[in-house]
């Protein structure tokens, strides 16, 4: 098929060096690297107080418990893996009303810590900014989100992975 | 049923989609990156999957669609892009079921999600190129224009 040989030729030569990286496994790391620059690029266009924060320093932050974590994906995807003690904070219930805000968190000034699915995704900076304009001041995005931190080797749970009891009592009563 | 047989509704058909797939695969050629952002952000491919696949699909797609504008080897081309629309078909089948909010990487520079409106109009155009392949008719296109114009007493052997 003529179609599909040309595109190899045409494709492996204008794309060698993406295909090296591709097989040696650097390409993953060079794609999160492109999205956590363009969210950060975002971020400064769009939310230009919102600030981040590196994996280094949010982990010094976790060690020491002076940071909470939330995370602003959806209730299936928190349950299926996110940051250790991390609350799950989905970015769309709590701009529908769904969630009290003044009731899960009390403390204006409390040191928070946003995150998602990392650079690929922004609900981590919308969550900052929500929680902005509702009076929290202490607040940093965690750009590398959850895939980072787990990268990082750092600690995770997978309450999913539990027995069908405990998720059953964790997470109906 | 008289209509599907008709050469210029498989003309429309094949523009349409064609230029469907010469839209959808340019940018791709020039952001490869972006779009082995897209196919990463899937979480269903090593990396090596996501370069090849990074590389050499948009390139399919801008020859397969150039291939139908032009009326060229039509009928490997349709069967192209209908082998590419169903991997696309299980991949959003896939993302919407397990709940991500992704951009399906379909249009570089368009938002356009991995959902069940994506899965529909995948099914839209999985029917077109269908059609371009099952009712193969070659008597409008420009390569046959042009041979027709070049050789006026071969017009019924065209045909």
């Amino acid at each position: 098929m003529w179609i599909v040989g040309l595109a190899i030729i045409l494709g492996g030569a204008l794309n060698y060096t993406l295909l090296l990286d591709a097989i040696d496994g650097k390409l993953i790391a060079e794609i999160q690297q492109k999205q956590l620059v363009e969210l950060r690029q975002k971020a400064e266009q769009l939310y230009p107080g919102i600030s981040f924060i590196d994996l280094v320093s949010a982990k010094k932050l976790y060690d020491d418990k002076i940071a909470l974590f939330l995370d602003a994906r959806t209730a299936p995807e928190y349950q299926r893996e996110h940051i250790s003690g991390a609350i799950n904070l989905p970015i769309r219930a709590l701009v529908l009303g769904d969630i009290e805000i003044n009731n899960v968190l009390p403390d204006k000034g409390a040191l928070l810590i946003t995150y998602c699915d990392g650079g690929e995704c922004d609900i981590g900076l919308e969550l900052a900014k929500e929680l902005s304009k509702r009076g929290y001041n202490n607040i940093f995005v965690l750009g590398e989100g959850y895939p980072g931190w787990e990268n990082a080797g750092y600690p995770m749970e997978r309450p999913e992975q539990r027995s069908c009891n405990y998720y059953i009592m964790t997470t109906y009563i | 049923m008289q209509l599907l047989h008709n050469d210029y509704l498989h003309l429309a058909v094949r523009l349409l989609i064609g230029g469907l797939f010469l839209y959808a695969g340019s940018p791709k050629i020039l952001d490869t990156m972006g779009f082995a952002a897209s196919i990463y952000n899937y979480k269903l491919f090593p990396s090596p999957i996501i370069g090849l696949t990074a590389a050499f699909i948009p390139w399919v797609e801008v020859l397969a669609g150039l291939a139908l504008i032009l009326g060229v080897k039509v009928r490997g081309a349709s069967l192209l892009i209908s082998v590419l629309l169903v991997v696309f078909l299980i991949l959003a089948a896939i993302s919407a079921i397990r709940g991500l909010d992704i951009d399906c990487g379909c249009f570089s520079g368009v938002e356009r999600k991995a959902n069940w409106l994506a899965i529909f109009e995948d099914l839209t155009l999985l029917g077109c190129s269908f059609f371009i392949f099952y009712f193969d008719r070659l008597r409008v296109s420009p390569i046959a224009l042009i041979k027709k114009r070049n050789n006026p007493d071969k017009k019924e052997a065209l045909q």
